[in-house]
């Protein structure tokens, strides 16, 4: 059986192919104005690591993320919200807690022990707590995200950004910079600012372990680091690419649906008979 | 989301509906008719259709901007629906109006009255009645004595007596809409109704905004129409009720029946919290029977000290009545009046085991993306099946 899933963020493109159980990532697409252009550059890119000639031979299709609703060539569409729950538990049946940060949203999602979805938060309207917040900041101290993101920025002593929205706290950051707050203190404080942000909804979705993080921003050490601090608990990457989970959920989906089908279509045949 | 229904009656009302000034204001004010806004759902129809008015409930329907609003509201915590509302005011959207009768259901509709006062657009007749905050009979009351100062001011500036005989007339055919419309609510007890949420919602407001007369026989002539319609069957679906303050327009309800989902009820101020109970009829002080309806039979409004244990109630009933799998509680960013109440009503729920949703949101239908991701999140949660 040949399925995939495709996950259209806001700022990127996913595709994952399951053959089988085996699972095949694609790649990183930026996400353009055109969504359903998005899907295609990122199915062809999986079809291509698959091995795979053409989109034909995928059996079942599931598409999630802000754009979901525009891969015109998907059987079904799920929220991301479904997906990255699936895509995690998928990965790991011990997981129970989901910090998904994106392009220009997080989420927290709480699992029961089958990997149904106990409840989920996510932030509202504003960029804050997402990886929007971490871009403009990024540019603002001129360190890109690597920068925000490398373990060797994380200080015993940061400073505190009393402003969580991206455009006050921008200039917030500004009269730190102007202050000779060293650099490492500044990024530590930014990641503190995001960290006590996703932390509020984590514990409104519910906080239990294993907790692990999805999404863009799973690469920032700081975040991570303060993510840890302030939940008291472990913060777990997952052995899959976790920018892929959603996607890897839409796959598990398709998966399923799929299954649902042929054996539904197999009973269907033999009372046929 | 159209069910599909093919009705010339509910294609009018969905005109009426879908903006301000309609065909039958026009025809009203054609014929001499004086026009009169209110804005809240504590103010009593009844009292002004007994002075020969056309009430007209206040709306913002089609609104994009409150940019001109903005230039008058001293406070930033005025929520989107006041402003919208004001901003159709001063682009000339209401201009067909004779007076307006301010509640004071919350703070933010006062404001209407004070930046009314300081705009460019004129009004006749601009009076504010004051609603009490708790209930009881000692506030019902007070309620009648400024319905009795109302009353008295209708009748001195357009010139009419409002008899008792009147208001009892007006107070039964109310009631008379008011059933017709919970029956038009009943047709959502079933698994594919007839017709579908944002329909009704289209239905409910344009009682709002024509002629009671004219609206009754609408409505009756609808509702045969629609139980003559059969509908077939259909898997069911994640069934939802809504609760919060006005919202005159459909965009929530129609998220909610794309993504898979039945909006089947409602408890919000343009919709199901109109619907409850009747007004005593033959009362001979209609005045107080008007009251004791508003503050003491219906005080379903956060806004009443304490009205929480109703609210909870009501939507327990619901609940049941519609067969209802959760609730969305949806309010407009810095509705205070509402904001606790669906904490409290959440934190509770949770406890009784039935999922609710909180949105926060513009009047505008912005953030929709995100607004759907989470419905659509919220339906697949409850549907189980999925994971």
């Amino acid at each position: 059986m040949i399925v995939a899933g495709i996950d259209i963020g806001s700022t990127t493109g996913k595709a994952v192919i399951m053959i089988d159980d085996k699972i095949i990532l694609g790649k990183i697409i930026m996400a353009s104005i055109k969504p359903a252009q998005t899907a295609m550059l990122a199915i062809e890119a999986a079809l291509e690591n698959a091995g795979l000639a053409a989109q034909d031979e995928i059996q079942y299709i599931v598409s999630t993320g802000y754009g979901r609703l525009k891969v015109d060539f998907g059987n079904e569409n799920i929220s991301e919200i479904s997906c990255h729950a699936k895509g995690a538990f998928h990965t790991d049946p011990e997981v129970r807690t989901v910090i998904d940060i994106g392009g220009q949203d997080c989420k927290a999602i709480s699992l029961n022990a089958k990997g149904g979805v106990l409840g989920f938060e996510m932030n509202e309207r504003c960029a804050a707590g997402t990886g929007r917040f971490f871009q403009v900041m990024a540019k603002v101290l001129s360190c890109g995200l690597e920068g925000i993101g490398s373990p060797d920025n994380i200080s015993p002593t940061p400073a505190t950004i009393s402003n969580q929205c991206s455009v006050f706290a921008e200039s917030e950051i500004i009269s730190l910079v102007n202050n000779d707050v060293p650099l490492p203190d500044i990024i530590t404080g930014i990641n503190r600012s995001v960290a006590s942000r996703v932390s509020g909804l984590v514990r409104r979705a519910g906080l239990a372990d294993k907790v692990v993080i999805t999404g863009g921003c799973y690469a920032n050490e700081g975040l991570v680091s303060a993510l840890e601090n302030s939940l008291g608990l472990k913060v777990n990457r997952l052995p899959v690419n976790p920018q892929f989970m959603g996607a890897l959920g839409a796959a598990a989906f398709a998966m399923e649906r799929f299954r649902a089908k042929s054996a539904e279509t197999q009973t269907n045949m033999e009372d046929a008979k | 989301m159209r069910s599909g229904l093919k009705s010339e009656v509910f294609e009018k009302l969905a005109v009426i509906a879908g903006s301000i000034s309609n065909p039958e204001v026009v025809r009203w004010k054609q014929q001499g008719g004086r026009v009169i806004v209110y804005t809240c759902s504590f103010v009593p129809e009844e009292l002004l259709v007994a002075a020969g008015l056309l009430p007209f409930r206040i709306r913002a329907t089609g609104s994009q901007s409150a940019g001109r609003a903005d230039d008058y509201f001293e406070a930033a915590n005025i929520c989107s629906l006041v402003r919208h509302c004001f901003n159709k005011i001063l682009t000339g959207e209401y201009q067909f109006l004779d007076g307006c009768v301010i509640g004071g259901g919350c703070d933010a509709n006062r404001h209407i009255l004070d930046n009314w006062e300081q705009s460019e657009a004129r009004i006749p007749f601009l009076h504010r009645i004051f609603f009490p905050h708790s209930s009881g009979n000692l506030m019902a009351q007070n309620f009648r004595n400024q319905l009795e100062n109302l009353k008295q001011l209708l009748e001195d500036h357009f010139g009419v007596k409002i008899t008792n005989e009147k208001l009892q007339d007006a107070i039964v055919l109310c009631n008379e809409i008011r059933d017709l419309q919970k029956s038009l609510y009943a047709l959502r007890k079933v698994d594919n109704p007839a017709i579908t949420a944002a329909e009704t919602i289209s239905v409910i407001v344009a009682g709002y905004s024509m002629p009671k007369e004219a609206y009754k026989a609408d409505l009756t002539l609808l509702l045969e129409e629609l139980s003559g319609v059969t509908m077939p069957e259909k898997k069911p679906v994640v069934r939802l009720m809504v609760v919060g303050p006005g919202h005159d327009e459909p965009s929530l309800c129609d998220i909610i029946e794309t993504m898979g989902g039945a909006a089947v009820t409602d408890l919000t101020c343009y919709g199901g919290k109109t619907l409850f109970g009747s007004v005593r009829e033959a009362d001979p002080d209609p005045l107080q029977a008007l009251a004791d309806y508003q503050v003491i039979d219906r005080p379903l409004c956060p806004k009443n000290l304490d009205a929480h244990p109703i609210i909870n109630r009501e939507v327990m009933n619901k609940i049941k009545e519609y067969r209802v799998d959760g609730l969305i509680g949806q309010s407009y960013l810095c509705c205070e009046t509402w904001s606790g109440e669906l904490f409290v009503l959440q934190k509770e729920l949770k406890e009784a085991g039935i999922p609710m949703l909180r949105i926060e949101r513009e009047y505008t239908s912005d953030s929709l993306g995100q607004v759907q991701t989470r419905v659509q999140a919220f339906i697949e949660t409850i549907s189980g099946g999925l994971l």
